[in-house]
């Protein structure tokens, strides 16, 4: 459909668009686009919207971005004279030849940093045990490489599928129909399904406020590598405010993520409310059943400028919702016979299944070693 | 019934069968419709996902066929199964002489001991059915993956049988409660429709399609305080469904208003969450200010 071809143009400009702030549209996306527009009406502004919004933006949080470019793209660009210019502009651009070079990928080479593997066995013992805070950059980032190996894994629980095992409950009808078939009609084994097990997912929520900021880097790194590591894993970081940040830890290099999940985050380094944002978490997430049979592990030192009542209605609800709750609190430190002193940690200290310190690398270990047994 | 030409004709045939469909959603429906692709309905509880399927079904003459996703729903209790029971009875029943006749095994996997489940049915039925696939999200990601070989060809092999292929697929209408972010291939494969609360107005207009009898003024005061519920930080935000339950169960106990008294007898329609009820005692008299 020739005559149609400058209001195709106009369709993937407006596609382009989108793409460029920041929704993922495929060019699978853009011919569905064309394909719902061809009854529609396309002069029509709101067949226009509501055809674009079902066939380019796929989750919710797109909406808002779709509605923005589209009052620019279309809206703000009212005047007929800028639309024709678009529309003679693409007209030419399509006639003319364009010799396109890929961007060369630099990805054979690696990070510099990512590619210094070398770490001595000595240096990595003391490391061990010291504090984060009093770590230089240079040991912050062994450190790292480190924590990159460790393996997280959550405990197990039984799903509800079955699979075909040794011995078991239910029998494998399927397969002794079939068996049986080949000894002449006669069932002469029995064969038996079991219930499968599964990682139960983990979800991290860590403190990156003031008080917490040079613990909260490295808990950061220690998240990107048990997403890496574990099956589910869901990590949101909060200061004032809570940030899911599971999408952007979801880069392949360490240092991408890491700087794409503190974008994310507002509030470095701000105040502390980790009662409303263990509430938000609950009503946010925890409800719709993020953390049903998981493991929470929350990473704060409990110094909450909100209202304790709230931080202790929200854990309540919270260990009702999660498998096991897990505080890694930094200031517990190498104590054993440490006694939470601060007013949240006293609320929270009654919903918490297994308290942790978190300050040093010895003490991320203990977590995961003690992850596995927590069935 | 074929589809309707343009958007506004969906509009008005799907408010003949009961339901108040916006300008997104009839939009959204009608693109499915002719460009023949699944569509993704998220929304809040209650706002009327499941609905629209049994609506379109009806309006347009198709059988529904739902499939009601939970963990560990695979491919014997969505797509097919044989039944074995019968099938080794009937393995017990052959001779030896008629055993190995290679008809008698076609016999076994042949249509008499085939069990067909939704997904096969809907396949079988084409443009006959509408498919509901329900709070899809409840299902673990090994369905997703399954899930899309047959929303993307509209097709199932049976290795015994063969390929079965709707020659036009049935109108698909998947729903999620964002209990779990769905697989963006999955997504790829259908179109988008967020769900919202509808405006005061058209939930007036919902409520009295849905519960026809009741008074309109009875209605405009529950909408009001439903509204009021909504702006309160609930956990359970009540629903278009909640607040067609509560019209209707205060027009079963005769009431004409929304006294306090009467609010807090009956408020075990809309609030079903025992910390929300707390919030909302605490703001009954205000709730109900007006109504």
């Amino acid at each position: 459909m020739p005559e149609h071809a400058p209001f195709v143009g106009v369709l993937a400009d407006f596609a382009a668009e989108l793409r460029s702030a920041g929704l993922a549209v495929g060019s699978g996306d853009v011919l569905t686009y064309c394909a719902a527009m061809t009854p529609l009406d396309p002069t029509d502004l709101l067949d226009l919207y509501w055809a674009g919004r079902t066939t380019l933006v796929t989750r919710r949080e797109g909406i808002g971005v779709y509605d923005e470019v589209f009052r620019r793209f279309f809206l703000g660009a009212g005047d007929p004279v800028r639309e024709l210019l678009k529309i003679k502009a693409q007209v030419t651009a399509e006639t003319q030849a364009v010799l396109q070079v890929p961007a060369t990928d630099d990805g054979g080479e690696g990070h510099p940093e990512e590619a210094v593997l070398g770490l001595m066995a000595s240096d990595a013992e003391t490391l061990r045990h010291k504090s984060f805070t009093s770590c230089t950059p240079g040991e912050l980032a062994a450190l790292r490489r480190i924590m990159a190996r460790i393996r997280l894994t959550p405990p197990r629980r039984r799903t509800r599928r079955t699979a075909a095992a040794r011995s078991g409950r239910a029998l494998d009808l399927r397969r002794m129909a079939r068996e049986s078939l080949r000894m002449q009609g006669e069932p002469a084994e029995l064969f038996w399904r079991r219930r499968k097990v599964r990682l139960r997912p983990l979800i991290l929520i860590l403190d990156v406020s003031g008080s917490m900021a040079d613990y909260s880097r490295n808990l950061l790194q220690f998240a990107y590598s048990a997403k890496r590591a574990a099956a589910r894993v869901e990590v949101f970081c909060f200061g004032t405010r809570l940030t899911r940040v599971t999408r952007a830890l979801d880069h392949r290099r360490p240092d991408d993520a890491l700087e794409d999940a503190a974008k994310a985050v507002f509030d470095w380094e701000g105040g502390t409310r980790i009662g409303e944002s263990l509430d938000a978490f609950v009503r946010d997430w925890g409800r719709r059943g993020l953390c049903r049979g998981g493991i929470v592990v929350i990473c704060s030192d409990g110094l909450d400028r909100g209202d304790p009542a709230v931080l202790a209605a929200a854990m309540e609800r919270l260990s009702r919702l999660s498998y096991r709750v897990v505080w890694m609190n930094p200031h517990k430190g190498d104590d054993a016979n440490f006694r939470p002193s601060t007013l949240g940690m006293m609320v929270a200290a009654p919903h918490v299944d297994l308290l942790l310190s978190g300050h040093d690398l010895s003490s991320l270990e203990e977590l995961a070693a003690l992850l596995p047994t927590m069935s | 019934m074929d589809c309707p030409e343009t958007v506004g004709k969906l509009t008005e045939i799907l408010r003949q069968g009961g339901y108040l469909a916006d300008r997104g959603l009839a939009t959204a429906l009608f693109v499915a419709l002719s460009l023949q692709r699944p569509i993704l309905l998220e929304g809040e509880v209650g706002v009327g996902k499941t609905e629209v399927a049994k609506v379109l079904a009806t309006v347009f003459g198709r059988k529904l066929i739902r499939l009601q996703c939970y963990e560990g729903i695979d491919a014997s209790q969505a797509l097919y199964e044989w039944d074995y029971a019968r099938q080794m009875l009937h393995i017990r029943a052959l001779s030896e002489h008629q055993i190995a006749d290679t008809d008698a095994v076609d016999k076994l996997f042949g249509p008499k001991f085939l069990l067909e489940r939704p997904l096969l049915e809907a396949v079988r039925a084409g443009d006959q059915a509408v498919l509901l696939i329900d709070e899809v999200d409840r299902a673990d990601d090994e369905f997703e993956a399954f899930l899309l070989e047959v929303l993307s060809d509209f097709q199932i092999s049976i290795p015994e049988i063969g390929t079965i292929k709707a020659a036009t697929p049935p109108l698909v209408v998947l729903t999620s409660n964002r209990t779990r972010e769905l697989h963006d291939a999955l997504k790829r494969r259908c179109l988008y429709h967020w769900i919202g609360f509808p405006p005061a107005e058209r939930e007036v207009e919902i409520v009295l399609v849905r519960a026809p009898g009741v008074s309109e003024a009875l209605t405009r005061k529950v909408v009001t305080a439903v509204n009021r519920l909504r702006e309160l930080d609930l956990a359970k935000p009540p629903g278009v469904a909640e607040t067609i339950d509560w019209v209707r169960t205060l027009d079963f106990l005769g009431e004409t208003g929304l006294s306090v008294q009467v609010a807090e007898d009956t408020l075990g329609a809309v609030v079903k969450e025992r910390d929300d009820l707390d919030v909302v005692r605490d703001n009954l008299e205000e709730i109900t200010s007006g109504a």
